[in-house]
């Protein structure tokens, strides 16, 4: 549970309105540039990519790099016509997908 | 007949063991209800056995300083100054580097500033900016001395005694009186934010209950797990408290309190480890991510209730006035005790650091540490100070961290609890 991905969707929104979306996933986000107690360099494992798609279209998508910090949190606004369901995905170095789902329902 | 009879013998024995353990469960819970006496282990450790320092701190033994169960260990404070021939020469360039020098204990800069040192920045000022001190005319030998070991111009020095406890040799020394001496002219500053009586002090604004900003809120999902997780004896945190955000709603603002069966102060983390063990069998040992997770679980359902613990008598009043007198106590290789950085020099610098009183401490503990990616709770900060000032740590669930918890938190007495704290 405590690696869920979490996220602020608002339940419901204007049509038309401009809605403040934020994400963040539990993740080291080994840089690769980190050594451990015996001088070995500990392997890169990052999330490389954040995807967030709203009825199958995309809204929003980032390739992401060492230098972003653990548990990488992103916020960013989406502009919605209609109800609908909020996808986010998140693409791990070594090949784990994760995704989660948030709906909204637009007046 | 017979048959029925075995049968009867049987629904009786059954019935009474139902009984029983109906009955066992209620007493469980009337005395959970009974929150003077809740069941603990007293006779193991609460912290792991035979302590080791974290493998990612540094590893240096401190054996021949003083620690908070030991002043005896440090050498001692010079008589008098040394008589020293002059004149003292040393290089000045050397001395500029080692003032700057961070893996000595500071080392100078920590405290002063002084004028242009090198590429060095941040200067703290919790002692007096030396940049003209080469035009006090002190004589060499009051220079090295002053640096050799203070204490013996100023017997409440809050200054390590670099040459006595060994952190710079004579030759060292030499070359630092040599760049003091060639300090003539006030420092110039890169910047605003170099001069520490410009600098602004940092303040903590970020949302520290929120989980999207602290990852510390994360230990209020993991606990309810936890609670309702059976340990070896069967049992869960459930089994007597069935409601525990109403039941704790103020305890851990109660917290650390005295306990006479164990003849010490305990805190949140130590009772949860020796509570958790005498009633469901669990390990959940000191610093153990299940012990962190349900101390800061605990703190948080008292969130908004102002601290209040009891030291007004008895046995809590003598470990209050003890924890006091440890505060007071010169330890390791720097020689620091708490006042010297937590009251002494409240609201200065040391490097880029800010210094803080002890009152505000023990309301956002534990917290979580962006730096470290980790939760601490109160116990691995004073063993994380201590190794910083090069003094052996104690383990986390010595007595003298018990006194000196019980002190802090009644010098934080009123001041709500707001908890996972959130800092670097």
């Amino acid at each position: 549970m405590a690696d869920a991905p979490r996220m602020k969707v608002p339940k419901e929104a204007e049509k038309g309105e401009i809605i403040e979306i934020k994400t963040l996933l539990p993740h080291i986000m080994e840089t690769g540039f980190r050594k451990d107690e015996n001088g070995a360099t500990i392997p890169r494992r990052i999330i490389n990519t954040f995807r967030c798609e709203f009825n199958g279209k995309p809204v929003f998508s980032a390739d992401l790099e060492s230098a972003v910090a653990a548990n990488p949190f992103m916020q960013f606004t989406a502009k919605v016509e209609e109800s609908g369901t909020f996808k986010f995905t998140w693409i791990d170095d070594d090949g784990t997908i994760t995704t989660a789902e948030e709906f909204i329902s637009v007046r | 007949m017979k048959r029925a009879a075995v049968l009867a013998l049987v629904v009786a024995a059954l019935t009474s063991t139902l009984l029983a353990g109906w009955v066992l469960q209620s007493r469980m819970a009337a005395r959970a209800q009974n929150t003077a006496l809740p069941p603990l282990d007293t006779a193991g450790d609460a912290a792991s056995r035979a302590w080791k320092r974290d493998p990612t701190w540094p590893q240096r033994d401190e054996s021949q300083f003083n620690t908070l169960t030991n002043n005896h260990l440090s050498p001692p404070a010079p008589q008098a100054p040394r008589a020293l021939r002059p004149p003292i020469s040393g290089d000045p360039a050397n001395g500029q580097k080692l003032v700057a020098d961070r893996t000595r204990g500071g080392s100078c800069l920590a405290c002063h500033v002084m004028g242009q040192a090198g590429d060095a920045d941040l200067p703290g000022n919790v002692g007096p900016d030396l940049s003209e001190i080469g035009n006090a005319r002190r004589d060499d030998a009051w220079l090295f001395n002053f640096v050799y070991d203070a204490r013996v111009y100023n017997r409440d020095t809050v200054m390590p005694p670099w040459g006595t406890n060994g952190l710079f040799n004579d030759t060292e020394i030499s070359d630092i009186v040599a760049f003091l001496k060639t300090l003539s002219k006030p420092a110039v500053f890169k910047s605003a934010l170099d001069d520490p009586s410009r600098r602004p002090p940092p303040v903590e604004k970020r949302a520290n209950l929120d989980a999207l900003e602290n990852p510390g809120m994360w230990a209020i999902d993991k606990a309810p797990v936890l609670w309702t997780t059976r340990g070896p004896n069967g049992s869960s945190c459930s089994t007597c408290h069935t409601k525990p955000d109403e039941t704790f709603r103020t305890w851990a603002a109660a917290m650390p309190h005295w306990e006479s069966r164990l003849d010490r102060v305990l805190g949140v983390e130590e009772f949860v480890a020796r509570h958790a063990k005498a009633t469901t069998g669990h390990d959940w040992l000191m610093q153990s991510d299940e012990n962190t997770a349900l101390a800061t679980y605990l703190r948080y359902l008292a969130n908004g209730v102002p601290i209040n613990v009891a030291v007004a008598s008895g046995p809590a009043k003598a470990a209050y006035e003890r924890g006091r007198a440890l505060t007071a106590l010169k330890v390791g290789q720097l020689n620091f005790s708490c006042n010297d950085c937590h009251e002494k020099s409240a609201l200065k610098w040391i490097r880029g650091q800010w210094l803080v009183g002890q009152r505000g401490q023990l309301d956002h503990f534990p917290t979580w540490r962006t730096s470290l990616q980790k939760t601490w709770d109160i116990r691995t900060r004073f063993q994380w100070c201590q190794v910083n000032i090069r003094a052996n740590e104690l383990p986390p669930d010595a007595k003298e961290y018990g006194d000196l918890e019980l002190y802090l938190t009644a010098a934080s007495a009123g001041l709500k609890l707001s908890v996972p704290g959130i800092r670097h």
